[in-house]
């Protein structure tokens, strides 16, 4: 017999089975479900289970990759050292642009020669200062080249501080380890610490959604200055299309979004 | 516990519940997302500080000053210098890519040697010490046997330190033989020294000239200093300076020009002389000027008056007696008339008579070293070093006269004439040239008949290159001891191009060498040192910045600063004092250069039964055509009715277009008494019929894919035609062909 | 009202003056990042911002006549404020008008390539991505931090250098000024013209130079009320913020180019 004929025979059995269990329905039903209900849920609690897991604590720990920074650095040894606060090093310059984290040329003022016995001193000292390298520290909060952002329009013109997109890193001992999105390439610090995107505070994330949040709290009195996410643009102008004048739209410098223009943060 | 399909079903459903309420999907979908919008392989620019260096673009001679916007050491973008006096804030489309040149892929990265046979394209990399000894150990060998007036060196230009640098040691080493790459400069500078008596360049007053009658210059196809004069350009239509341009084809010129005049190609001294009749005749010369100033002007008046009047000058040069009357009266007429020459970028230096009948036109209206004229400009003197100890074998090589026949009894008020060089050395009727040094050149590509000058060159057995790129000169080499690029190095850039004052331009380091390069200054330095003797005497410097920074004295402090020095204004000379001549006056007809009869047009090559129709060059500022081509962006510039794939478009009148059954965009081949070439056919109204134009600056066989294989040199279809007097290249055209193909 | 404050970011470009050098086609390209590929004869492939015409009035020898045409980004208005041909087409929202400074923005990042506002742009003054951009080996050192390189897939075009808007701004902040002086933000094609050709600044501000050079008609969309000042295909409405001077006739009638025999289309009522 061949292969053929034994799989049309198997196919001819279920469908017997089928007539029979199709003539007596109720009867049926009822066994199976006593016999395998328990199994049948427990197994659906398995799965469930695992995949929360594989979910929420496996998956982040393949997505991202840990990578530690070059040297340690503790900012509150040098914050005590300098006078301006963050802004003695991470300076703006003349032409408004920021610094950003500071060059070998910054620090070289006073560790031209090791201060204090830390291995991290030395190790700076001996692989960068002396031989002229920069450091290629990895930056958390490094945002996407699509993103404009303006330092000097934040902190010299709406006077916000430091802490609130970058947290309290200030008072930090040491660097904490550098978390890359594998696909993205990005830091975890912009896309968030929780993996289910929860957020506390304000530095928790800096995604587009997060500077919207708080052009729309903290600016709600001030024109043309809110941000939405393209997304939920796209919903409002969806919306103005189908039911004109509904969108709970506001008054911003694109006509298009009625929100600020793109380009104010995309470049 | 037997897992059978429900249970099965069952775990995949809650796995799927699991995974709808755990981050998973969601996370990878947005992450997804934002990798297609950020692909690793779109690069990004890293960020920095932003900083400005201020320093002289050297692409060309147009002497601009440049202003590099760096991001931390990474230059990003070239800007013209704001308040430069050649320039002012703008910048032409070749020097505003000068970073392709930088960072490009046609840089030579380090010394080569060559391995395989000459212009294989097979180097091995040598150091610095091994290639600067190789070239002491051949140059010490020629100079042994006696034979030192067999190098030869052929610079882009005789000033500045490095090209006088070259001088100096091939002075002391002892031969005679620095070529000048030749230019409408060359033509100019004849006519200043026979007509006034002055070794001086010329500069005009264009910004305060109020009629320009041009014979064919390409005001704003790149003649001159090429920023310069768009912005006189402009400054015309501000004040209402008229622009008469008189050339065969409708250039951007005579487009832009108040009246275009189309010209038999070749007869524009004719119309110079027709247009001298005129003023002559009505009397609306400048008496003054002539009685006083000038000397012989009875013998060249009559010669006009006799043979150019203007019926007869209408014949030859096809237009007509009522519009070269009407010329003559409206430019004698001007407040500041300005009669210019040299045609399209004055790559050619074209015929001396031409040259001076031009001239003649501009003393006739007594505008010579006056305000809105032409100026007789003295090169600055700030190049002063100690006299030269030369031994005798240095003596001897001098004496044996230049090869390329420059000062010789045939020619001998030219100074450089390297048009004859390739006829001399293929012929070897003088001497061999034993070794050759380029610098500032590529005369595989620039000279006119490329197979003439390629088989020159495989006639010399040592070929150095001092290029920072692969030029076709390069890939022909034996030995490439690359520059620095032009923002690598510092230079001083001399006066450019028919500035009727003085600058000088500093070229400074605006990156860090990106290559094992090494300055050309430097390197002649460690060779004269490597030769000893009185050779290593005369270069007492440790470095180039040293001997340039000595040079420059005071003035190194203020162009640093600056990036340039600028000389007080135009020196107004009073006419008594301009003209060193025997007479001591302007000579209308210089008995240097024989009876007035000798006046007559060029011949070009060929004959006019096998090649009906003329084939005429055009230039256009978008095709780089002297020591560098076009960049990639310059390259994208072009138009594709000049360049379709890998074809060079001729511009055809639909006329002649016609009588040869040639429509638009179709092959055909043209063929010259020098060389072939396939080619597209443009129609093109703006051009007189039977002649066929084609762009220069292209046909490169060296530099990048963007540039290298596309379209034809126009210098492997036309050889070089011998003025009589100057023994310049004279050529207009060539006789020219045209089948399909 | 709102709209008082705002600015209206346009150029004038003279024609008269204008030499066809292409300088600005280049400094834009060194500006923008704008990549380049070995053959860039194909024009309709070839990405150029800035990108100059030659026109003739088709006049046969002697008589022809050629005028060259730089034609950036006309950044329209639209009939109604704001509504850009290209604008009001794109699915995704990756381009939109800005009444701050009247330019048109367009987002890479955004734009998924349809490619519907280069079919709805009449002056062919979008660029589409057919290849990633390549850079030969070591090349990318020039490229600017303040222009994104644009990845295969998607529309570019003139931006009027809106990045030098926003660096003018973050310098007169660190100033202390909210305001802008007319020489701070200039595009990088009208820096770079050697002739002097173009001029850029505010169109609602009477004491810049393009405001005085064209002095446009506010009520009716800025239409120039120098009788040599005209924009392109005025016709069509798009009410572009790009203007051109010509003192020759023939030139300013192939700047509104129409057929001969077609109808001028009556006026429809303005919005104004």
């Amino acid at each position: 017999m061949s292969a053929l004929d034994n799989n049309a025979k198997e196919i001819a059995k279920d469908a017997g089975d089928e007539g029979v269990t199709t003539s007596s329905p109720e009867i049926n039903q009822k066994e199976q479900d006593n016999r395998s209900a328990g199994p049948v849920i427990l197994f659906f609690i398995f799965g469930l289970f695992a995949s929360l897991i594989l979910g929420w604590i496996i998956f982040p720990k393949l997505l991202y990759s840990k990578k530690k920074q070059p040297i340690d650095f503790n900012h509150v040894l040098h914050v005590a050292e300098v006078e301006d606060g963050c802004e003695s090093c991470h300076f703006f310059r003349e032409d408004g642009t920021y610094s950003g984290v500071p060059k070998l040329e910054q620090c070289i003022d006073c560790h031209e020669e090791i201060q204090g016995d830390s291995p991290d001193e030395i190790k700076f000292v001996e692989e960068y200062v002396s031989k002229g390298r920069e450091v290629p520290w990895l930056i958390y909060s490094r945002q996407p080249d699509c993103v404009f952002f303006s330092h000097a329009a934040h902190v010299k013109v709406a006077g916000m501080d430091c802490v609130t997109c970058h947290g309290h890193i200030g008072e930090s001992e040491s660097l904490k380890i550098y978390e890359e999105n594998r696909i993205t390439g990005y830091s975890r610090d912009i896309w968030g610490k929780s993996i289910g995107g929860f957020k506390k505070n304000t530095w928790d994330r800096m995604k587009m959604d997060d500077c919207a949040e708080c052009h729309q709290e903290k600016t709600a009195n001030i024109e043309r200055t809110d941000v939405k996410t393209p997304t939920n643009r796209l919903i409002d102008h969806l919306i103005d299309v189908v039911y004109p004048g509904t969108s709970k739209s506001g008054k911003g410098s694109s006509i298009q979004t009625e929100r600020d223009a793109c380009f104010v943060c995309h470049k | 516990m037997k897992i059978d399909r429900r249970s099965f079903l069952s775990f995949l459903i809650g796995g799927a519940a699991g995974t709808t309420l755990s981050p998973l999907t969601w996370k990878l979908m947005d992450d997804s997302a934002i990798w297609t919008q950020m692909w690793p392989w779109t690069p990004v620019p890293e960020d920095g500080e932003a900083s400005y260096v201020n320093s002289a673009c050297s692409l060309c001679s147009g002497g601009c000053g440049i202003t590099v916007r760096k991001i931390d050491d990474r230059a990003v973008k070239i800007e013209g210098m704001k308040e430069h006096p050649v320039n002012n804030g703008g910048l032409c489309l070749l020097g505003l890519s000068g970073l392709q040149l930088l960072y490009g892929p046609t840089r030579v990265r380090t010394p080569l040697k060559r391995v395989g046979k000459r212009g294989q394209g097979r180097w091995e990399k040598i150091s610095w010490k091994d290639a600067v000894s190789e070239v002491s150990e051949t140059l010490g060998e020629l100079r042994e046997k006696g034979q030192s007036h067999t190098a030869g060196i052929i610079s882009g230009s005789d000033r500045g330190t490095v090209p006088r640098l070259f001088d100096r040691f091939l002075t002391v080493y002892g031969s005679p033989n620095l070529m000048r790459t030749s230019s409408i400069i060359d033509s100019y500078e004849l006519t200043l020294h026979l007509m006034q008596g002055v070794q001086a360049l010329p500069g005009f007053d264009f910004e305060n000239a109020d009629f320009i009658l041009s014979f064919g210059s390409g005001i704003i196809d790149g003649w001159g200093s090429p920023v310069r004069m768009f912005r006189a350009n402009s400054t015309w239509c501000n004040t209402g300076g008229k622009v008469i341009q008189i050339e065969p084809r409708l250039s951007n010129t005579a487009a832009k020009s108040d009246k275009w005049i189309p010209i038999n190609p070749g007869t524009e001294a004719s119309l110079a002389l027709g247009i001298a009749h005129v003023i002559i005749k009505e009397s609306l010369y400048d008496a003054g000027f002539i009685n006083y100033y000038s000397e012989g002007f009875e013998d060249w008046k009559r010669f006009v008056l006799d043979e150019y009047g203007p019926d007869s000058v209408a014949t030859v040069t096809g237009i007509d007696s009522t519009t070269i009357i009407a010329l003559a009266r409206s430019f004698a007429r001007a407040s500041k008339p300005l009669a210019i020459c040299g045609r399209g970028q004055g790559t050619t230096p074209g015929s001396l008579n031409e040259c001076t009948a031009v001239h003649a036109l501009n003393a006739l209206v007594g505008n010579i070293n006056k305000k809105g004229g032409i100026f007789a400009v003295a090169e600055p003197d700030y190049i002063n070093w100690p006299e030269i100890e030369m031994d005798d074998s240095a003596a001897a090589g001098m004496q044996k006269g230049r090869l390329d026949g420059a000062g010789s009894k045939k020619y001998p008020f030219s100074r450089h004439l390297l048009n004859r060089l390739p006829q001399a050395v293929n012929s070897g009727e003088k001497y061999p040239l034993k070794a050759l040094f380029v610098a500032g050149a590529n005369p595989l590509y620039t000279m006119s008949d490329s197979k003439a000058v390629k088989k020159a060159f495989d006639k010399v057995p040592f070929v150095v290159s001092f290029s920072s790129y692969m030029d076709e000169t390069a890939q022909n080499a034996d030995l490439i001891l690359p520059n620095h690029a032009y923002l690598e190095r510092y230079e001083d850039i001399p006066t450019p191009a028919g500035m009727p004052k003085p600058v000088i331009g500093l070229s400074r380091p605006v990156v860090e060498p990106q290559f094992n390069t090494k300055h050309t200054g430097d390197v002649i330095i460690l060779l004269a040192k490597a030769m000893g003797g009185n050779i290593a005497d005369a270069f007492a410097w440790n470095s180039y910045d040293e001997c340039l920074k000595e040079t420059l004295g005071y003035k190194w402090r203020v162009m640093v600063e600056k990036g340039f020095w600028s000389y007080p204004d135009i020196f107004v000379q009073t006419h008594e004092k301009s003209f060193d001549t025997v007479s001591g006056k302007f000579e209308f007809a210089p008995k240097e250069t024989g009876s007035l009869k000798q006046f007559k047009p060029v011949n070009i090559e060929g004959d006019k039964t096998n090649y009906p129709l003329l084939l005429i060059p055009y230039d256009s500022i978008r095709l780089a055509n002297g020591v560098v081509g076009d960049p990639p962006f310059v390259m994208k510039s072009v138009d594709d009715t000049v360049l379709k794939g890998t074809d060079v478009f001729i511009e055809l009148n639909p006329k002649t277009a016609g009588e040869h059954g040639l429509r638009e965009g179709q092959l055909a081949m043209l063929s010259t008494p020098v060389g072939k070439a396939r080619v597209k056919v443009h129609l093109f109204d703006g051009i007189m019929p039977g002649l066929v134009a084609l762009p220069r600056g292209l046909g490169h066989t060296a530099f990048d894919d963007y540039l290298a294989g596309k379209g034809i040199n126009f210098n492997e279809l036309i050889g070089p035609v011998e003025d009589s007097v100057s023994g310049l290249d004279a050529a207009w055209g060539i006789r020219v062909k045209l089948a399909k193909a | 009202m709102k709209h008082k404050k705002a600015k209206k970011y346009g150029m004038v470009i003279d024609l008269d003056k204008c030499t066809g050098c292409g300088s600005c086609m280049v400094a834009c390209m060194a500006e923008n990042n704008v990549p380049f590929r070995k053959d860039e004869s194909d024009k309709l492939l070839s990405i150029t911002w800035m990108r100059i015409y030659k026109l003739t009035n088709g006049k046969p020898f002697p008589n022809i006549d050629i005028c060259y045409l730089p034609r950036p980004c006309m950044h329209c208005e639209g009939q109604h404020e704001g509504h850009s041909p290209c604008v009001t087409v794109c699915p995704a929202i990756a381009t939109d008008y800005s009444i701050e400074t009247g330019i048109v923005s367009q987002i890479y990042t955004r734009c998924f390539g349809c490619r519907y506002c280069m079919a709805s742009c009449p002056y062919h003054a979008r660029y589409f991505n057919w290849w990633d951009p390549v850079w030969p080996d070591g090349m990318e050192k020039y490229l600017s931090p303040n222009v994104s390189p644009r990845m295969r897939g998607v529309v570019e075009k003139c931006s009027f250098c809106f990045h030098r808007y926003q660096m003018a701004k973050e310098k007169a902040f660190m100033e202390g000024r909210r305001e802008l002086k007319e020489d701070e933000y200039q595009t990088a094609c009208t820096q770079a013209c050697p002739a002097g050709a173009i001029t850029f600044g505010d169109l609602n501000n009477p004491n810049h130079a393009v405001h005085r050079m064209v002095k446009p008609d506010l009520k009716h969309h800025g239409r120039p009320t120098n009788p040599n000042a005209f924009r392109l295909l005025e016709r069509l409405g798009t009410n572009p913020k790009v203007y051109y001077l010509s003192s020759r006739e023939w030139v300013r009638r192939a700047g509104d180019n129409y057929l001969e025999k077609e109808v001028k289309l009556k006026k429809t009522v303005h919005h104004g």
